[in-house]
């Protein structure tokens, strides 16, 4: 594989786990917690897209947008049952409740679709892209343009919009922003719903990408994805995205170019490298604790 | 305007604030004095619906506002400036400007805004930068002009003094007369209370979580109690 196929690659690989990085940020900016079921919503989503594609013959827009709305509920409803009731509670009772919530997730499907993987059917019908000797495959082409058109609306929205602006607001300081009439509640749901939506389309681009898809599908990727907004530094959404798509490039040129079975413990030593060196990630912010 | 009836607060079994009633009316400037842990912020902040009074109501141009979400309080009529200012610090000074106007929909928010700057000309300079390079007095100013942003009815201030040199303490107490000059009613909570007293229509002094003494300002400062215990004889 010549160097800019597999950068190619790495990028497209990388701007999915960018995609599923942004949800651990978001949430983790506006609720201060670590939603370990997140990864799994990529599942539920790649799922949805099997059975309205391959089982109940949707066309295509159809089911991408129901993959969506099923993961905007699945995320929003996790928040209101699982979460919200434990919004004073000690950080250790969340994080085992998100992990709860997981295993939960992936044990429904597989109930529903039992242990064995499916394959994952050729929704995004793209010849691939020839540029001189270099060839981008369909799937790739598609992930690394539909990245990139989401992250630049949710910069954008994030950055200019009222609704963006409050989420901010309620990220520094929620008690503030709740004297400015904003409501925590509906900003937190809100949030859900963003990242879920996103997690859902990573859900579809990585079924695409690996060609199947089973009930602990979402992990793996999930975890990478944590890796990645840590790597940028949690809390930031440009770190997010700069996290994801380096990770996936790393991942990439190290399976290309020293081992694939290597592959995984070299991204974990270059996360553990970066924050020997900035323990906040490449664009967290040092937190000021105020007395 | 504010009725405040009874209310006793509860942080875990400490009991914060015992039986406190006061009320302010429409156009006044009440102040509510007292030392480090009376119970001043602790009223203010219940008043905000951030903490819950276990007795008692508190009720708003005649409804009750006891059990409301905080956040719905800006639409009725109520901002609140926090103690600390608590300006969001990674935001620039005119997006925390539009997060006091948060609630509004209306087409008068750029009239408002050039009214604020033309109240605080320092903010006007410093309209991209963010909250946290400002000073203390501007992130004061800042606070002050971000609630004012919902165009409140009830303008309800935190120690707006603490931690700022006296020239500038001077200037806050100048702003806040001429607020409540304009027509806003304000609830005032001040360590301060020489200045507070000298801007306030009526005030209530706070010991241990109880109102020990209320009147007009004047005769607050003129009393022999209040003398000894807040103005240094």
């Amino acid at each position: 594989m010549d160097f800019l196929s597999t950068l190619i690659s790495g990028l497209s690989v990388g701007s999915i786990y960018a995609l599923i990085a942004l949800g651990y940020t978001m949430v983790y900016g506006i609720a201060k917690m670590l939603n370990f079921a997140h990864g799994d919503i990529i599942m539920v989503g790649a799922f949805t897209c099997v059975v309205a594609f391959s089982t109940w013959g949707m066309n295509v827009f159809v089911t991408i947008i129901l993959s969506v709305v099923v993961c905007v509920l699945v995320g929003v409803l996790i928040e209101k049952i699982a979460y919200k009731p434990l919004r004073k509670a000690p950080p250790l009772s969340v994080l085992i409740t998100a992990i709860g919530v997981s295993y939960f997730l992936q044990s429904t499907a597989l109930l529903i679709f039992g242990p064995n993987q499916r394959s994952f059917p050729h929704i995004i019908d793209i010849p691939p892209i020839k540029i001189g000797s270099l060839t981008i495959s369909g799937e790739a082409a598609a992930t690394l343009a539909c990245s990139f058109v989401l992250m630049a609306a949710l910069s954008f929205f994030i950055n200019r919009t009222t609704m963006g602006k409050a989420m901010r607001a309620v990220s520094e300081d929620k008690q503030a922003a709740e004297l400015m009439g904003i409501s925590v509640n509906r900003t937190i749901s809100i949030t859900f719903a963003i990242g879920s939506a996103l997690a859902s389309i990573a859900g579809i681009f990585f079924g695409a990408t690996y060609g199947f898809i089973g009930p602990y599908s979402g992990s793996m990727p999930g975890i990478k994805a944590f890796v990645a907004a840590v790597f940028g530094g949690i809390g930031s959404i440009p770190g997010a995205m700069l996290g994801g798509i380096l990770l996936g490039v790393i991942e990439n040129m190290s399976k290309a170019y020293i081992s694939t079975e290597l592959s995984d413990a070299i991204v974990f030593g270059v996360l553990i490298l970066v924050l020997l060196i900035k323990p906040t990630g490449l664009m967290g912010k040092a937190i000021n604790e105020k007395v | 305007m504010l009725k405040v009836n009874d209310i006793n607060v509860y942080y875990g079994n400490i009991h914060a604030i015992k039986g406190v009633s006061f009320e302010v009316n429409s156009g006044e400037t009440v102040s509510l004095i007292g030392a480090n842990g009376a119970g001043k912020s602790t009223i203010l902040q219940t008043v905000s619906g951030l903490l819950r009074s276990k007795t008692g109501f508190i009720e708003f141009m005649g409804e009750d506002i006891s059990h409301i979400e905080p956040f719905s309080l800006v639409t009725k009529g109520i901002a609140h400036v926090p103690e600390g200012r608590r300006v969001f610090l990674h935001m620039s000074v005119k997006e925390n400007l539009e997060m006091g106007a948060f609630t509004r929909k209306d087409k008068e928010i750029e009239k408002d805004l050039s009214g604020v700057f033309q109240r605080f000309p320092r903010l006007k300079e410093r309209l991209n930068q963010e909250a946290g390079t400002l000073s203390g007095g501007e992130q004061q100013m800042l606070a002050m002009g971000r609630a004012l942003m919902s165009r409140p009815k009830l303008l309800i201030l935190d120690e707006p003094s603490m931690g700022l040199a006296p020239i500038l303490v001077q200037q806050i107490f100048d702003i806040i007369r001429e607020l409540n000059k304009g027509g806003t009613t304000i609830l005032l909570v001040e360590q301060n209370a020489e200045m507070a007293l000298r801007i306030s229509n009526r005030a209530y002094v706070l010991e241990s979580g109880k109102v020990v003494l209320s009147g007009t300002g004047k005769d607050l400062a003129e009393s022999d109690t209040v003398k000894k215990a807040y103005l240094g004889g």
